[in-house]
């Protein structure tokens, strides 16, 4: 009974709103992230490094609830525990009305994965969450090396800050909503409908989750011939590998990608919460096929156009002003989840699929021979690439929820013809 | 597969060697229960049609059967859907069956039979399994207390079929208040603090 009474709740921020309502067993909002060792994961030691990690992050011991009109974050004392793999990549995590922990820690020979219900925190929280678990893990497991001089864990910051809501700091979403309905209705109706992905389904809902792993100075190298950044050469190599697939007609339609941007990199904050938005990154081909040249020249000028703060500035205070709205605050919960459900219909008509690099992890330099690569994996409606390095190892997840691997082929060969040594490794 | 990169056979070659992830067996969720139940539903239906065809009578028994048969259904799908969470699925059965109860007085003629007797039984009844329910899952006070209230509060109703003479036996409806409101005192006193933060929690806006 005291417990109870001293039950912290969170409300949940304005990017994880989305998640709770469109999660289902087709599409579960969880992504993965995993890092491979050199050597077999003993499972006590994890379980010890686990129990140390989540200390510093209590956030991530909430449960998910539903209130009358709104989610909310409440804290409990389930304790995680690690287990091996037995679930399909990215299996559900929450379900409605059950009281558990939003993400799980597994093994599985060399690999330690974590898995996370978006609505908790994004691709930069899990990866801290994961970096100071394998940190304590490797110090726990070879004590005898580090025991005269363990290696700096970086993260540390105040709590209070790490379960900040950054987007309530930073955008205020007053007086902006009469302005953009004006603003659009001008423009609505020009653009295309982008080019859309279909395939067929594999059976029980499963991820197809095909990892290429290569050198980052490789990629980096290429990246500078062709005289543009890594994220930008990777999403003008995925537009590429739609378009040698789509059919003539729809040849016309652009293909257009919805890419993350982490917001801690605009805005200070250290929160573990969700602090990213997106943007979309479209090509349209033109009549006579464009060079791999061009595509990069028009993708660069997108990401120029989409990368300015005040773009950005504008499309956040947008959701947070729809989020103080006095009318959909007091709409039921239930009535939200079927408009949030509706909004997500709305997005997807305008992307062809999306990408996400999480950047490079550093880990202290002492650790180098223990830790071979990290990867980012995500649930998808469609095919999606996860990118993230660690030293000299880049890692490029695709998911897809369909049969067919053109799109992933030709993406890999593509890297191949120019001369990168890519390890491949499929899950089915 | 890429050509000079690496082959088919290298990438299988290394995933017997290393597996990076584990072989998981198809799992079909069995529906087996929910499909002999729809079976069972429609043969009824068919055949109830068939034998009032061939035997006519007053009484149009194929529409209480579908009536019967759309209830059952109704509230099957609410013990499905909230089967997560004990409280929750009691009260929304009280609900469902309270509906249907009156819905079914009202159609076969009125004899007040769902106020006299359904109601008052089921919230009380309710009460009680729930209790019995959250003691023995050992369910903490904030995930049972809202449907403590919920329910303490609906057993009150019948104060009005008493107050507007709806009913004419008076004693089930009686026993179902003064329970509802010793009830209902009881958590106010007890766990008046957590049903205030459970509150505002759960109606933040």
């Amino acid at each position: 009974m005291k417990q109870s009474r001293k039950t912290e709740w969170t409300r949940l921020d304005n990017a994880s709103k989305i998640f709770p309502s469109n999660c289902n067993r087709r599409d579960t909002k969880v992504f993965r992230v995993s890092c491979e060792l050199y050597e077999t994961v003993e499972p006590e030691i994890l379980q010890q490094a686990l129990d140390k990690a989540i200390q510093n992050f209590p956030l991530f011991k909430s449960v998910l609830r539903r209130g009358l009109f709104w989610y909310y974050f409440e804290t409990t004392n389930i304790e995680p525990t690690v287990e091996e793999e037995t679930n399909p990549v990215c299996a559900p995590i929450y379900f409605k009305d059950k009281r558990n922990l939003l993400f799980r820690v597994f093994y599985y020979h060399n690999r330690i994965n974590l898995e996370i219900f978006h609505a908790l925190s994004d691709g930069t929280g899990a990866l801290w969450f994961m970096q100071t678990l394998v940190h304590y893990y490797l110090v726990l497991k070879h004590k005898e090396n580090f025991s005269a001089k363990p290696p700096r864990l970086d993260y540390h910051v105040s709590t209070s800050k790490k379960k900040d809501d950054s987007f309530k700091r930073y955008f205020v979403g007053e007086g902006i909503m009469a302005k953009k309905f004006k603003d659009d209705r001008g423009k609505q109706d020009k653009k295309p409908t982008p080019y859309h992905l279909k395939g067929t389904r594999i059976e029980d809902n499963r991820m197809k989750l095909i990892e290429g792993a290569m050198s980052t100075k490789d990629i980096l190298e290429l990246a500078r011939r062709y005289n543009t950044t890594l994220t930008i050469f990777f999403t003008s190599l995925f537009i590429f590998s739609i378009y040698r697939e789509m059919a003539e007609p729809a040849k016309k339609r652009p293909v257009v990608l919805s890419i993350p941007i982490n917001l801690r990199k605009f805005y200070e904050s250290v929160t573990i919460r969700n602090f990213f938005t997106t943007m979309r990154i479209g090509y349209q081909f033109g009549r006579e096929n464009s060079s791999f040249e061009e595509l990069i020249q028009g993708v660069s000028e997108c990401f120029q156009k989409e990368l300015k703060e005040d773009q950005i500035n504008r499309n956040l205070n947008l959701f947070m002003a729809l989020e103080k709205n006095l009318l959909t605050r007091v709409i039921p919960l239930s009535i939200k989840d079927y408009s949030l459900r509706v909004a997500q219909k709305i997005f997807d008509q305008g992307i062809t699929a999306a990408l996400s690099n999480t950047g490079t992890i550093s880990m202290p330099p002492e650790f180098g021979s223990y830790i071979r690569q990290f990867g980012i994996t995500t649930s998808a409606r469609r095919p999606q690439v996860g990118i993230c390095s660690y030293g000299d190892r880049l890692v490029v997840s695709f998911t897809s929820p369909f049969q067919e691997t053109d799109i992933q082929r030709n993406f890999f060969q593509f890297l191949a013809q120019l001369g990168v040594e890519i390890e491949i490794a499929s899950n089915l | 597969m890429c050509g000079n990169a690496i082959s088919t056979e290298e990438v299988e070659n290394k995933w017997e060697a290393h597996p990076i992830w584990p072989k998981i067996p198809p799992t079909y969720e069995s529906h087996l229960a929910f499909r002999i139940l729809l079976f069972i539903s429609i043969t009824t239906v068919v055949l109830s049609l068939a034998v009032d065809i061939i035997f006519p009578s007053t009484i149009n028994w194929p529409v209480l059967i579908v009536f019967g048969l759309i209830s059952m259904w109704f509230s099957l799908s609410m013990v499905v859907k909230t089967r997560n969470n004990i409280p929750k699925n009691i009260m929304w059965q009280v609900a469902i069956v309270s509906v249907l109860a009156v819905f079914w007085d009202w159609k076969t003629g009125w004899d007040s039979w769902s106020l006299e007797y359904v109601i008052p039984t089921i919230s009380v009844a309710a009460m009680f399994v729930m209790y019995i329910t959250v003691k023995i899952m050992k369910v903490g006070v904030k995930d049972y207390i809202t449907y403590f209230l919920l329910d303490s509060l609906f057993g009150i109703i019948p104060i009005i079929f008493i107050l507007f003479k709806l009913v004419n036996v008076l004693y089930p409806s009686v026993v179902c208040i003064a329970i509802s409101i010793i009830f209902l005192s009881g958590i106010l006193i007890f766990q008046g603090e957590s049903i205030k933060v459970e509150l505002s929690k759960r109606m933040h806006i």
